[in-house]
């Protein structure tokens, strides 16, 4: 799934162009456009308000942008329905992370297997290849122990991996990550950095939403500064720090 | 897990055994016409599970499901086929017609979707009275007998054991999508239909899909009880009491369990039939009917299965090892109402993923 027909990283690229999308007369996005780059690890940052959890949905179509275009990898996919958007190799976690409550940790991640709809959909949903390798996964996260809890029984910080490691079962090439560090202890922090870099590092993309600055800086490759539904400044974390109107927009120092 | 497998055996082969042995117990014909009552039931309600137990979309419609089966079939012995042929063609027919009715109705969720089946029921009633030249109106309609020449003692015999094959039919269907892959994405999205969408699950293809599987199997048993009853009215077919009270089977004995709605069905039915024997000619039998139901509700809201199943562990079981402090809605409610400070501390400590 991962190499791409191009070998342009423009091309394969997640960006929208000119996206739109009000609430009421409120304007959560004001002609956004913003291109993700293909292979690194990137940042949407800014004030709370400023447009980024909109921007996911409409990329991952949760909802469908008044104006505007997303493209991934030179396709089109504006309002596509979420299924097709997550099939074309486009994973998300949420900002309030979600899980399947009363599923246990394995079934969990057993669903990213029957989401891809490849095999026949009447064959059993444990299937031993399925089953090692939600463990990798779990035993990734360090949560392997837990894979007969039902979800709800888990520790916030546990759902928050949990979540990762079930987007990371349905094998996207690129993964939207809204607020992975939220409500996490510093530790976990750590280990949730260092997991992304180690992902990136195997070839998937991210585009991670945060509020945490030394996360951002730590593990970024690129950082696109939102205001007021729109980016005003991008670049690496070296360039945006010092760049003024980012000071003044959000790092309100 | 295999010890889980012996029993599940084993209360099988008990259950099949106590339902074929039934007549032979049951004596007179009129204990078999309500063991009859009950299997059909126990047909409806696992049918009904299709959609309120894999999907959690509560329909209080699926009476126009069976109700349609039940006139498709009559109307169809009217047209010359055969009983049985009449039967299976009916039940195709709902089933066609359960992709228009299921691409309306589960476009919305929650108390929205019951009241849209609600409302299916009470058009299809308005139609079915109405419309007096095709069904009878509310004189009824005959469906003639499938076995002319059997006694009714053994009319009834024939029927508790066709209704018998066609329940482990349902449940032999419930069986296989629920250990599927289709079935566990269509629990994904009675967790969470958004979610089980971004993981790329084609939520309403998967939705329509099952109702239209629950569909099909309503409508045989609405046919098969046609067959049986032979004489439909179009008051008790298109009744919300009815699907409610398959709905209410389902919950009580449980929807996330394969027998859970037989189960339900063995208690509710046998309750309302002899509430009836009881008090049928007074308004009481119907207190004594919500008196039980109300009881389900306060003390077993899971249905009695996991009840007497998490009894069961309590008392024998091991001890389940303490995996969490505090759960993550625990944190989330206590964020709601104390300083943001304070709550990331409480995660530092207990969030820690070891």
């Amino acid at each position: 799934m991962s190499p791409s027909r191009s070998g342009d990283p423009e091309v394969r690229s997640l960006e929208t162009a000119g996206l739109t999308k009000s609430f009421g007369g409120v304007a959560a996005l004001g002609g956004a456009t913003v291109r993700f780059h293909h292979g690194k690890v990137n940042a949407v940052i800014g004030p709370n308000g400023s447009g980024k959890t909109t921007l996911f949905n409409c990329i991952t179509g949760m909802i469908k942008p008044d104006a505007g275009r997303v493209t991934y990898r030179g396709q089109d996919i504006t309002g596509k329905p979420p299924h097709r958007i997550a099939r074309a190799g486009i994973g998300r976690s949420f900002q309030l992370c979600r899980v399947f409550p009363r599923m246990t940790v394995l079934d969990n991640l057993l669903v990213a297997v029957c989401a891809r709809g490849a095999e026949p959909q009447l064959a059993s949903a444990r299937d031993r290849k399925d089953i090692d390798r939600a463990r990798g996964w779990l035993a990734r996260m360090g949560i392997e122990h837990l894979e007969r809890s039902e979800a709800r029984n888990l520790s916030w910080g546990q759902q928050k991996l949990l979540e990762l490691a079930g987007v990371l079962m349905g094998d996207p090439d690129t993964i939207l990550l809204d607020e992975p560090a939220g409500g996490v202890n510093p530790a976990l922090i750590d280990r949730i950095g260092t997991l992304v870099r180690e992902l990136n590092a195997e070839g998937k993309t991210f585009v991670i939403v945060e509020h945490n600055m030394d996360m951002v800086m730590t593990i970024c490759d690129h950082i696109v500064v939102f205001d007021r539904g729109r980016p005003i400044a991008e670049g690496p974390p070296a360039v945006v720090r010092s760049d003024r109107r980012v000071l003044d927009a959000y790092l309100g120092v | 897990m295999r010890r889980g497998a012996i029993v599940r055996l084993a209360v099988i082969a008990i259950g099949a055994g106590l339902v074929l042995s039934f007549p032979a117990a049951a004596g007179d014909p009129y204990m078999l016409t309500v063991g009859i009552t009950i299997v059909n039931y126990a047909v409806l309600a696992t049918a009904w599970n299709f959609v309120g137990g894999f999907i959690g979309y509560i329909s209080l419609g699926h009476s126009a499901l069976s109700g349609l089966g039940a006139y498709g079939t009559a109307l169809l012995i009217a047209a010359g086929l055969p009983s049985f042929v009449a039967l299976f063609a009916a039940a195709a027919l709902v089933a066609l017609l359960a992709v228009p009715i299921g691409a309306a109705a589960l476009r919305v969720r929650g108390a929205s979707f019951v009241i849209v089946s609600i409302a299916l029921v009470l058009i299809l009633l308005l139609v079915f009275q109405s419309w007096a030249s095709l069904t009878g109106g509310s004189r009824g309609l005959v469906v003639p007998r499938p076995f002319p020449g059997l006694h009714r003692a053994e009319h009834h015999l024939v029927f508790f054991f066709l209704f018998a094959a066609l329940l482990a039919g349902t449940l032999l269907a419930w069986w296989l999508i629920d250990r599927s892959r289709f079935g566990l994405g269509l629990k994904a999205i009675r967790e969470d239909e958004d979610k089980s969408q971004s993981l790329g699950i084609p939520t309403f293809a998967f939705k329509l899909i099952v109702f239209v599987v629950s569909a099909a199997f309503t409508a045989l048993g609405g046919g098969l009880y046609a067959l049986w009853f032979g004489d439909l009215d179009p008051v008790f077919q298109f009744s919300v009491l009815t699907g409610s009270t398959m709905v209410l089977m389902a919950l009580l004995g449980g929807v996330r369990h394969l027998f859970g709605p037989l189960l339900g069905a063995v208690v509710v039915g046998a309750a309302l039939e002899s509430f009836k024997l009881a008090y049928g000619d007074t308004p009481l039998h119907l207190v004594a009917t919500g008196l039980l139901l109300g009881g389900v509700v306060m003390f077993m809201p899971e249905g009695v299965i996991p009840a007497l199943s998490s009894l069961w562990r309590r008392r024998f079981g091991p001890q389940e090892a303490s995996i969490r402090e505090v759960t993550a809605a625990a944190l989330l409610d206590r964020a709601r109402h104390e300083p943001a400070e304070r709550v990331v501390q409480e995660a530092d400590r207990t969030g820690g993923g070891r």
